[in-house]
């Protein structure tokens, strides 16, 4: 069943392909095996849901009449120019680059899509051979469930609506326009527009639970010109360090800090004194706090206060 | 495409007339393998293709298949399809893969090649015109690019290089020499898969905790290693692996969603208990100590004990090591 149908919809698509006339229904019932030994009402239900599964797979079907007698009746083509990939030139090392993209995907949807359109580009002439590079491999996996529904809603601008559930509080509806997704260290978030709330939000993926409804139709919200995604997972995430403290650190300890550090002075046999510059006191203190013995805050006093703080509790509180 | 409906296959036939019409003659396993299914389904779709061709053909007329060389040599060729000589131009999610794909290569790239992959990205994006958004971006930690620079040459060249190396599990700083296996990017990190001389066995390094790297001017020869054994780039629990079981108030809930915990119970209002695995116990000693008031331990008692001495002896040390200025 699969082969005949496949075999009737690549002879439809290379007959609108070959025509430069619009060819109507008739003729195409004519020339196209498969159609022919249908009755009408048949052969006009097949005929549908074909152009469909041409459109599906981004074939684009034109619309029109040559015969300026008889223009009432419709006849259909595919033009050349909008269904042949463009003409591309790649370098050797170009190319390379290409074939280390399409394995960048280990998620099964985008790795078939970007395999996909790394075969088109090998069968428009490009040869690949990427064992010539030497290079960081990234990988891209997605495990939340969530995923492949927020990524088609952000990659076709679908409205959606999802629960939320964040820790500790008690699940909620959201109505969202994606506008992007944002990997930050292995776990994916939904940046968009919130609805309900009147303003952009960014999701966790791993706090969506259930399934993912779409709630309009592709394209029916315009995604900010001026959007850039990556100063928006800059402002969400860790700000810049500038603020600067002083800590003593046991030599051969603190490896973390020292490695961050501006300056390091030996003190004595045993210490030195390093600058480093932080951005939030809480995490600079958990991060001095988890060295114990090995690392004393010196300056400034906030920090300074809150390891203790810290220390202290996990002093008394550890064995409780 | 791996999938089996009409619509898949037509999607495939139509890169596969293409791709077999530049080239004269290819291994059917080669064609299986760029187009990511089984020698069978190629096999499959080819016969299919022999049906095909211009309105009106005659069979002698259809798409022409050289069945004797793919039966007998396993090699495949194809004829008389002149008037499907390129591809089908590239869809909205192809385009998006692969595009957010490039930009996430060049992001964990090293500057001199960012160029080329710039020049990529420019001609991909001139080629599939308004479908050239990048709805997604992968954020991948900086690193230092004298080291990455420095492993991608030894990579490419098969030199050795000595490394330092801090293991933050450990707290401490070691020095050994690595022959560069693979440098991948996985969890927003980049890391380095190496042959360990030091240890004699294979090790994943994280390349912002590469301190130095210098070439050694030796060159190895490159080991086998099953890509079963090769690293995911995360912590992988075993039966060994240490773990304990914690109390967390709510400042320290956002750990059950930062690591892979397992959910032990509520032993009282506010407070989840789980269960954590760490690579030693000195990182789970170091993780209570860190979130010091939020969170409790359990069990093991050890690692409780260890907790409570180690925060005596870093209160102590301050308060030993006011400031040497109010000293004096």
């Amino acid at each position: 069943m699969v082969a005949r149908k496949t075999e009737r919809l690549m002879n439809l698509v290379i007959a609108l392909l070959v025509s430069r006339q619009f060819l109507t229904k008739d003729r195409i019932r004519q020339v196209v095996e498969g159609y022919r030994d249908q009755s009408d009402e048949a052969f006009d239900r097949m005929f549908e849901r074909d152009k469909d599964e041409l459109r599906e797979i981004g074939i684009v079907i034109e619309t029109g009449s040559h015969d300026k007698l008889f223009d009432d009746e419709v006849g259909y083509r595919i033009s050349r120019g909008d269904f042949e990939l463009g003409d591309i030139d790649l370098t050797p090392e170009e190319a390379a680059v290409v074939g280390l993209a399409g394995r960048v995907w280990e998620h099964a949807g985008l790795a078939g899509e970007s395999g996909q359109a790394l075969v088109k580009l090998k069968a428009a002439g490009i040869e690949v051979d990427d064992r010539v590079l030497s290079m960081v491999e990234p990988r891209l996996s997605a495990n939340e469930p969530s995923f492949d529904a927020v990524w088609d809603a952000a990659t076709r601008r679908v409205p959606i609506s999802f629960e939320y559930q964040r820790p500790g509080r008690e699940p909620s509806t959201r109505h969202v326009q994606p506008w992007g997704v944002l990997s930050w260290h292995g776990r994916w978030y939904l940046a968009g527009f919130d609805v309900d709330r009147d303003a952009p939000r960014v999701f966790r993926l791993t706090r969506v639970t259930g399934d993912v409804t779409r709630t309009g139709a592709p394209g029916s919200y315009d995604v900010p010109a001026d959007l850039d995604l990556k100063a928006l997972a800059h402002e969400l995430f860790p700000a810049p360090a500038v603020e600067p403290a002083r800590l003593r650190v046991r030599r051969g300890r603190g490896n973390s800090l020292r490695r961050t550090a501006q300056s390091t002075v030996p003190v004595d046999d045993e210490w030195d004194e390093i600058m480093v510059a932080y951005a939030s006191p809480w995490e600079l203190a958990s991060e001095a706090a988890s060295f114990g013995p090995d690392v004393v805050v010196l300056e400034p006093e906030d920090v300074r206060a809150q390891t203790v703080a810290r220390l202290r509790a996990a002093a008394e509180e550890a064995t409780r | 495409m791996t999938g089996g409906s009409s619509r898949d296959q037509l999607a495939r036939m139509l890169t596969l007339v293409p791709y077999l019409h530049g080239r004269d003659g290819i291994p059917v396993k080669q064609v299986a393998q760029d187009f990511g299914v089984s020698t069978k389904q190629i096999v499959k779709d080819l016969n299919v293709l022999w049906f095909c061709g211009l309105p009106q053909a005659m069979p002698g007329e259809m798409i022409d298949v050289d069945m004797d060389a793919l039966e007998l040599d396993g090699i495949v060729r194809i004829d008389n399809a002149d008037y499907l000589d390129r591809p089908l131009r590239l869809d909205r999610g192809e385009a998006a893969a692969l595009i957010v794909a490039l930009r996430t290569l060049r992001a964990s790239s090293t500057q001199a090649q960012s160029d080329v992959i710039d020049g990529v990205l420019a001609k991909l994006e001139a080629l599939v015109g308004e479908l050239a958004t990048s709805p997604a971006h992968v954020h991948v930690e900086e690193a230092d690019p004298v080291v990455q620079d420095t492993l991608t040459r030894a990579l490419a060249e098969h030199e050795a290089v000595r490394i330092t190396y801090a293991t933050p599990a450990r707290d401490e700083v070691t020095e050994r020499t690595i022959e560069p296996l693979r440098l991948f990017a996985a969890q927003g990190r980049r890391f380095v898969e190496a042959w360990c001389r030091r240890v004699d066995d294979l090790r994943t390094f994280r390349l912002d905790r590469i301190e130095t790297a210098e070439p050694t001017g030796d060159h190895y020869e490159p080991r086998e290693v099953a890509p079963e054994a090769m690293s995911e780039g995360t912590f992988r629990v075993g039966e060994q692996t240490p773990s304990a079981v914690l109390d967390l108030r709510p400042d320290a809930h956002w750990l059950t969603e930062y690591y892979d915990v397992e959910h032990v119970g509520e032993p009282e209002p506010d407070v989840v208990r789980i269960r954590l695995h760490g690579s030693t116990m000195d990182w789970l000693r170091r993780l209570v100590l860190r979130n010091g008031g939020a969170v409790t331990v359990v069990e093991p008692r050890e690692l409780a004990e260890a907790v409570t001495a180690t925060a005596a002896q870093a209160l102590a040390a301050y308060d030993e090591q006011t400031s040497p200025h109010e000293e004096n």
